[in-house]
């Protein structure tokens, strides 16, 4: 896997009250398939709202949508600012900034999750 | 003889096969309906889409965990609502669902082939995969089947079409264009399915003989021997059958031998149930496994389903009915209970009235009949015509599969026995290769009353002399005639019932599973005319 240092902000509320981070994509593959498919069932289990934005297009789309992560075509080395509104926004925020600091836990054999 | 052509690829799967090619149609948005309002196209457009995810679902559910996780996607893709809004939009602007729906779809996968990575771009034919899914759906046009054993010629194959074909017959995939790292290379590799990518176009007929040598990453058309030779043959080996003891037989307390053959329900049970407790399966019901007209008519489906339980079976019989819908059970649009009753257009009358549904399902039962000893069990049968129609049927798709190459066997055909007036003259069904009473809607018609209405459910539960007296008319004729005759009938799980059964003259006997024990002890403890053995002694 990647070694590059991450450019990566610390989470953060804004003047919006939106929690943030900003983090870079290392996976192999870019949002494909199967780490789309993780990374919006993960932004679904939280009760705020997940929003994305890829290479400061100033777009945000639905972090919930894998329909629109998949229509961003998301690629390795990109940049991606996750923001998070509303109930457990920072433990969202948190949570997904993880996954894909951990490549979308790709190492490892997914079978389907319920 | 035309003259051999070579044609260069991309390997993504090793092996060799040859075949007839499958020239694959693209889909295009052909002859679509004139639009109804904005709400009822959405409503089409979202029971679609509905459609399609059960689909998926239950493929899912009997596939490996790497194929249900590449279809865990599209099952994702189709639980977003982002999708069905951005056809909506086109249905807002006027546009039918069909239209609506590939329109937004096509412009969808454009954008997804434009990525900068090859394995987003990859990801493409899985999103058309969905497109034709769910435009099957709202078109109850069947998803493209071909044969087993073909070689599959087209611009991409869907993962979804890939885990529904049965590869064990041998055969390949031939794509103009692909990709080494698209869904389906993954799942070909996974199954030795040979593949060759990225051939560019080439003009091929359908039904040509081909060549596909992954190993070298060629394709050749119309090839001639020294091709053949030169190519390893690594056409795969069927599963061979299970050589498994047909057991299910019992002795009556005087030595007489009766069978217990297996009710299935649904292909799960197979699993769950040991075929050697069960001389085969004495019904195989189909109505359950169609959970839409889409699946109904999917032809390669029921035929999966059929293999499983053939296999299941090993040497015993399996018997299968054919879809029996109508009264108590309905699909939407199909056997709708308002318009068609429980005395209406149900069972073998709606199957000849519906002739693509009753051809899919012939056709896959044709197929099927080659692994094993297969028996087709006609639903509702009430004058001989109907089990001559039905025959036709299965003699005109027998040919035309021949024509196309397919392998099949003509299955044994045989009737249900639940409409009194099949009961009472069953000597006039001598194309009936065998008999088996389905004593549930025998009672309900003898009594006229249905045994789900409460105010008359006393009437239904008192008809057990009546159908008796019949059951025991219809083994003569059988008997006369030398033909099999069973009961495949809730009485037939029910021990109280078991020695008036015998007494009646019948000696086979198809229980549900659950009950194959009680059933078999009973059976123990009684002589075959039905006296209990132990007030003998």
């Amino acid at each position: 896997m990647d070694n590059r240092s991450r450019r990566e902000a610390p989470e953060a509320v804004d003047t919006h009250g939106y929690y943030k981070a900003e983090i870079e994509v290392t996976h192999g593959f870019g949002l494909h398939a199967r780490p789309s498919v993780i990374f919006t069932r993960l932004a679904k289990s939280f009760p705020c709202s997940v929003e994305i934005e890829v290479n400061d297009s100033h777009v945000w789309l639905n972090g919930k949508s894998i329909v629109k992560i998949m229509g961003a075509k998301i690629r390795r080395g990109s940049m991606l600012k996750i923001r998070a509104r509303g109930l457990r926004a920072a433990e969202a925020i948190h949570a997904l900034k993880a996954l894909v600091e951990r490549d979308f836990d790709e190492a490892k054999k997914h079978g389907r999750s319920a | 003889m035309a003259e051999a052509l070579e044609i260069a690829g991309t390997a993504a799967s090793p092996g060799v096969g040859l075949g007839p090619v499958h020239r694959a149609t693209d889909v295009t948005a052909e002859v679509l309906a004139l639009p109804d309002t904005v709400a009822a196209e959405r409503d089409k457009l979202r029971q679609a889409v509905a459609t399609a995810l059960a689909e998926l679902q239950a493929l899912a559910d009997r596939s490996d965990e790497e194929s249900a996780g590449i279809l865990g996607f599209q099952i994702e893709m189709l639980l977003d609502p982002a999708l069905a809004e951005m056809a909506e939009d086109r249905i807002v602007a006027g546009d039918g669902a069909a239209l609506a729906w590939i329109g937004a779809l096509d412009e969808y996968i454009a954008g997804i082939k434009e990525a900068p990575d090859e394995q987003l771009r990859a990801r493409a034919v899985d999103i058309v995969d969905i497109r034709n899914r769910v435009m099957s759906a709202l078109t109850g046009r069947p998803l493209d089947g071909f044969a087993p054993g073909s070689v599959f010629v087209g611009k991409d194959l869907e993962p979804s079409r890939f885990l529904a074909h049965d590869w064990t017959a041998g055969g390949g995939i031939v794509l103009f264009e692909g990709s080494v790292s698209s869904h389906v290379a993954m799942l070909a590799r996974g199954r030795c399915v040979p593949m060759v990518v990225a051939t560019g176009q080439f003009e091929v007929a359908d039904g040509a003989r081909v060549l596909i040598d992954a190993n070298n990453g060629r394709v050749v058309v119309a090839p001639d021997d020294s091709h053949v030779r030169q190519a390893k043959p690594a056409r795969a080996e069927a599963t061979p059958i299970a050589a498994r003891r047909a057991g299910g037989v019992v002795e009556t307390a005087d030595g007489v031998a009766i069978r217990l053959s297996a009710i299935i329900n649904d292909p799960a049970e197979l699993k769950a149930v040991d075929p050697a407790s069960f001389a085969g399966i004495g019904l195989m019901r189909t109505e359950f496994l169609v959970a839409s007209p889409a699946d109904a008519v999917d032809e390669q489906r029921h035929y999966d389903i059929y293999r499983q339980a053939l296999e299941w079976a090993g040497d015993a019989p399996a018997i299968v009915r054919m879809l029996d819908l109508g009264g108590e059970k309905t699909l939407p649009g199909m056997g709708d209970r308002k318009s068609e009753s429980f005395l209406g257009l149900r069972g073998i009358r709606l199957l000849l009235a519906r002739p693509a549904l009753a051809r899919a399902q012939v056709r896959a039962l044709l197929r099927a009949a080659v692994h094993g000893d297969l028996g087709v069990l006609l639903p509702m049968v009430t004058v001989p015509d109907e089990l001559d129609a039905m025959r036709t049927y299965f003699e005109e798709e027998r040919a035309d599969l021949f024509r196309h190459g397919v392998e099949t066997r003509m299955p044994e055909i045989g009737m249900m026995v639940e409409v009194p007036a099949a009961a009472l003259m069953l000597e006039r069904f001598s194309h009936s290769a065998f008999f088996s009473f389905g004593t549930n809607d025998l009672a309900q018609y003898l009594m006229a009353a249905a045994r789900d209405d409460q105010s008359v459910a006393a009437l239904y539960d008192a008809a057990t002399s009546a159908v008796l007296r019949v059951i025991a008319q219809g083994v003569g004729h059988a008997e006369a005639m030398k033909k099999p005759i069973g009961i495949c009938g809730e009485m037939a799980s029910d021990p109280r019932h078991i020695p008036a059964l015998m007494a009646a003259g019948l000696r086979h006997f198809s229980v549900a599973p659950n009950r194959v024990t009680d059933i078999r002890s009973t059976i123990g403890g009684f002589y075959s005319d039905g006296r209990a053995a132990a007030e003998m002694k």
